[in-house]
């Protein structure tokens, strides 16, 4: 029965990485992106670029970042002796990625809610900056947890993690937005080229995964929680999935010719 | 250093109960508008939809920001709690993550973003699933919150509870008089937040007279029902407290909480029953032109009812975090720092708090400009051609 909740915590955090991923690469990448349109004779100022990027993104994050929040009530429900021994011991980076996280959704949801290039603009590099802490801190935390939570986890090692975590979320936010603004007929290789990248995205987390397999399975709940999670959360299994689905069915790029429309609510 | 790990806890917490109480309220209320315009086909309950909605979702940020504090503070400082009771606690927590929060914001999303895209119908299902993850959601936070007040269906095995009996956790007498008068409360705010609105637009004489005349009367009839339910709910509530947490409120703070919050509830109760009610008749309210500021005036009081509430609920429980077994103290993560505490207290509380103030004013703006400003739904310029390759 610790097989199925393993399953599920990996299922959740390498979908986390695989989804979010682009979201979180997508607002590092945004000065990035929004010059590369501008160069390709793309017609508009910058912040029209930057809110095309963010069009593109914004119905997916909601639907991804929440797989993370998934994880965590998975970690505490099947898992709860380990659960608080990880994230306290990851007491700084955890404060760290959190701050990071609180402020990225902040932006997104702040951004559009008032008019003035200046608002935006702030809201925008308070995004990209966030981007960028989420993904150092997810490398941070994860070389971490390969080295079984040593004392201070800001180290060579640690700025190695967040080198390589923010160098796949890029990849993978760049190759994301090649795919959801793909113009008529290239968006299968665009996709193939998503799908890559996914797979790219999320091989960070499946190595501490691994790492911490053992240790996991001998801390799960017992018998008698676990039974009642699989009672409750795995019939309405297919219904997360079925929800999943239709988000991206709907806001894929073939549906429609503005499939980023501008204004969008993020 | 323990009370600078309940300060944190606390101040997130309140902050985050101030937002999702409207959440709560507001989620259904919208879910009817835009019910009653795919049914009449009416224009006006479209622009409801999207005005309400619109701020509904801004205070919904704030919610959910908090919200992600609220769930890693468990791991990170108070990791004695999982040891002792991960094996019951963890459980409602993990329910609601998955399933509940899980198809709320995927809906929400879906939602947001699915309009003038999404078919009518599926469109409205989405909002009304929306609200119906939200109440899941409460009711699972409320299941694990009523076994720190009320600890059942678990045996005590030394050094950690044993889950014993699952459904005894469902009909704690904590939890069942306690989640409805929380979704009464919701109600309570978000009609109220609805009244107060109406009121500012209809005393300034803004052009909206009609939209705003309509907006009052949903917002004093959801007041009746969510006044009626949380007063309700509220005394129904004593008979099992003095059961299981005898003087609960004998302390200066949950007593003063608990006396204030039933002073705002009783006499708003009064007010919409026995005046705002009878005032709907011709639309007298509407017209009632010095009867707005005191509206306005009133649109706090059930935010305030909200937070005194919640202290009397959880500072009533001291020194206990799991009542009679566990103490706050003993919960407390080892290996912790006044450094590092102080750190995220500082951390959290000051972004926050931040974010909070930012929030409110951005409502009270949207607030001030009224239906005019539709960037929630509007059917948007046409697009002029899908873009064309991105070089890079």
């Amino acid at each position: 029965m610790e097989i199925i909740w393993l399953a599920v915590l990996a299922a959740l955090l390498i979908g986390y990485f695989a989804l979010e991923g682009f979201d979180i690469g997508v607002g590092m990448l945004l000065p990035v992106l929004s010059r590369a349109r501008e160069r390709a004779g793309e017609p508009g100022p910058p912040q029209r670029h930057r809110d095309r990027l963010v069009a593109a993104m914004a119905p997916f994050v909601l639907a991804n970042e929440i797989w993370l929040v998934a994880a965590v009530g998975t970690l505490i429900g099947a898992f709860p002796s380990l659960e608080g021994e990880v994230i306290s011991g990851l007491y700084s980076v955890v404060v760290a990625l959190l701050v990071s996280w609180i402020l990225r959704d902040a932006a997104l949801w702040f951004r559009r809610r008032m008019d003035g290039a200046a608002w935006r603009a702030f809201w925008d590099a308070v995004l990209c900056a966030a981007s960028w802490g989420l993904a150092l801190s997810w490398g941070v935390a994860l070389a971490a947890l390969v080295r079984g939570l040593p004392g201070t986890a800001f180290d060579a090692a640690g700025l190695l993690g967040g080198a390589v975590v923010a160098a796949v979320f890029a990849f993978h936010g760049r190759a994301f937005v090649a795919w959801r603004l793909a113009g008529a007929g290239e968006t299968r290789p665009a996709a193939r080229r998503l799908w890559l990248s996914a797979v790219v995205a999320a091989l960070p987390v499946a190595v501490p995964l691994v790492a911490m397999a053992p240790a996991l399975l001998d801390h799960a709940a017992s018998p008698a929680a676990l039974g009642v999670l699989n009672l409750i959360v795995l019939p309405v299994t297919p219904i997360l999935v079925g929800a999943q689905v239709w988000v991206w069915r709907t806001f894929g790029p073939s549906r429609s010719a503005g499939a980023a429309a501008v204004p969008s609510f993020f | 250093m323990t009370d600078l790990a309940r300060l944190q806890f606390a101040v997130t917490g309140s902050l985050h109960f101030l937002f999702v109480v409207l959440t709560l309220g507001l989620a259904p209320l919208v879910a009817i508008m835009q019910t009653r315009h795919v049914i009449s086909g009416k224009p006006v309950f479209a622009r409801m939809t999207r005005f309400w909605g619109r701020i509904y979702l801004i205070n919904y940020a704030l919610g959910v920001l908090t919200g992600l504090v609220m769930e890693f503070q468990f791991g990170l400082s108070w990791s004695g709690l999982t040891h002792y009771a991960g094996d019951v606690f963890g459980a409602p927590l993990a329910i609601e993550t998955l399933v509940a929060f899980f198809l709320e914001s995927t809906f929400l999303g879906l939602w947001i973003f699915g309009w003038n895209r999404l078919p009518k119908g599926l469109h409205l299902a989405c909002i009304w699933l929306v609200a119906l993850t939200a109440y899941l959601s409460a009711f699972w936070i409320m299941v694990a919150n009523s076994f720190l007040q009320h600890p059942v269906g678990v045996a005590d095995r030394g050094d950690h509870l044993a889950l014993t009996d699952f459904p005894a956790l469902l009909s704690n007498s904590s939890l069942v008089m306690a989640f409805p008068h929380v979704i009464g409360a919701g109600l309570f705010a978000g009609s109220f937040l609805i009244i107060g609105a109406s009121a500012y637009h209809l005393f300034r004489r803004t052009p909206e007279q009609e939209f705003f005349r309509r907006s009052l009367r949903t917002g004093v009839v959801w007041a009746l029902v969510g006044t009626n339910i949380a007063v309700g709910f509220g005394y129904a509530q004593f008979g099992a407290i003095d059961g299981t947490q005898p003087g609960k409120f004998n302390g200066a703070v949950p007593g003063m909480a608990l006396g204030n919050m039933i002073l705002i509830g009783q006499l708003v109760h009064l007010i919409v029953l026995f005046l705002l009610l009878p005032l709907l008749f011709r639309d007298l309210l509407a017209r009632a032109r010095w009867l707005h500021p005191v509206l306005m005036i009133m649109t706090p009081l059930p935010f305030a009812a909200a937070i005194l509430g919640w202290l009397a609920r959880e500072v009533g429980r001291q020194p206990w975090l799991v009542y009679g077994k566990l103490t706050v103290a003993d919960a407390m993560s080892p290996g912790l720092t006044e450094g590092m505490v102080l750190l995220s207290l500082i951390a959290f509380a000051g972004v926050l708090a931040l974010l909070a103030v930012v929030d409110i004013l951005l409502i009270a703006r949207a607030v001030h400009q009224g239906p005019k400003v539709d960037d929630l739904g509007a059917p948007g310029p046409a697009e002029p051609s899908p873009a064309p390759v991105l070089a890079l």
